[in-house]
């Protein structure tokens, strides 16, 4: 399981969001690497860039705002982050609607955005939390 | 800082394999002579007050633990998703050395990672202010790293 307890930030909102991405990642990677033909794995494909073209962007805004409510020192930065991360998926979307035979496409896809987003939940976001924390506002109440 | 971009590099290596992957029992050593298989070689190109390139050689083995500590799955071969992730990953220790750097009032952008096959290096003959290599040990493998900066 991708998912792990110790990414809780302690927000309901934003943790139940992020458990929500891992899973639907998790799918879109067994299917990517399943043994099965390309054509097989296209449905799952196409659903998880619908997915992430609308829950990704959907999820990063509810987080902004809840580092504006916390008013968080590296909002803009990691807004930036943000941005830059739907921009690929944007990108990818494009390239692959073009294409959607383009299986190197997708595995480069898949392998960037597991570490992407692990790294992302795993040491930004927790960055957030440990503000949160220090300053008495962990936003429970969301 | 600048004196200390190689401890600088591998406490990134350090709190990245750690946070990402789990690993704690890293050691590193100075040294050039790093034999990387036909694994996968990682260039970084780094410019603003420093320019020059950072390469990150992860050997075969060491980059299909890395991807199946991440993913949970079994990978056979370094494809194009291993390729990519590691990618990543070295595209993420750089962003926290530069962060750091930062913080020293070192002004720097990376540009996106780039993938080299083993022995290719288009820079071998440039001459670099700082330049030093390490191998970096872990429970699940070595890496090797370079790191070839010029001040501006």
């Amino acid at each position: 399981m991708l998912w792990k307890d110790e990414y809780e930030l302690g927000v309901p909102l934003i943790d139940a969001q992020h458990k929500e991405l891992f899973k639907r990642v998790e799918s879109f990677l067994q299917a990517l690497r399943s043994a099965t033909s390309w054509d097989e794995k296209i449905p799952e494909i196409n659903k998880t860039l619908d997915f992430m073209k609308r829950y990704v962007v959907e999820h990063f805004h509810d987080e902004e705002e809840y580092q504006k409510s916390i008013n968080y020192p590296g909002y803009k930065c990691h807004k930036q982050i943000h941005d830059d991360m739907v921009n690929y998926v944007l990108d990818v979307s494009k390239q692959y609607e073009k294409c959607n035979t383009n299986e190197p496409l997708m595995q480069q896809f898949g392998g960037r955005l597991l570490a992407w987003l692990i790294n992302h939940v795993a040491a930004e976001d927790q960055l957030i939390a440990a503000y949160a924390k220090k300053k008495g506002v962990s936003g429970n109440d969301r | 800082m600048i004196d200390n971009l190689y401890k600088t590099f591998i406490d990134a290596t350090r709190n990245v394999f750690n946070l990402m992957l789990h690993l704690s029992e890293i050691s590193d050593h100075p040294g050039e002579d790093f034999k990387s298989d036909e694994g996968v070689d990682i260039a970084v190109s780094i410019v603003g007050d420093l320019e020059g390139e950072v390469i990150y050689r992860f050997p075969v083995s060491t980059s299909l633990n890395m991807v199946k500590i991440m993913s949970g799955m079994e990978f056979e071969a370094v494809d194009d998703f291993v390729t990519s992730a590691i990618s990543e990953i070295a595209n993420i220790i750089s962003g926290n050395v530069l962060t750091e750097l930062s913080a020293s009032d070192l002004k720097c952008d990376r540009l996106p990672p780039v993938q080299r096959k083993p022995g290719e290096d288009p820079n071998k003959d440039k001459e670099y202010e700082l330049k030093t290599s390490c191998h970096i040990n872990t429970s699940i493998g070595e890496i090797g790293l370079e790191i070839r900066l010029n001040r501006i």
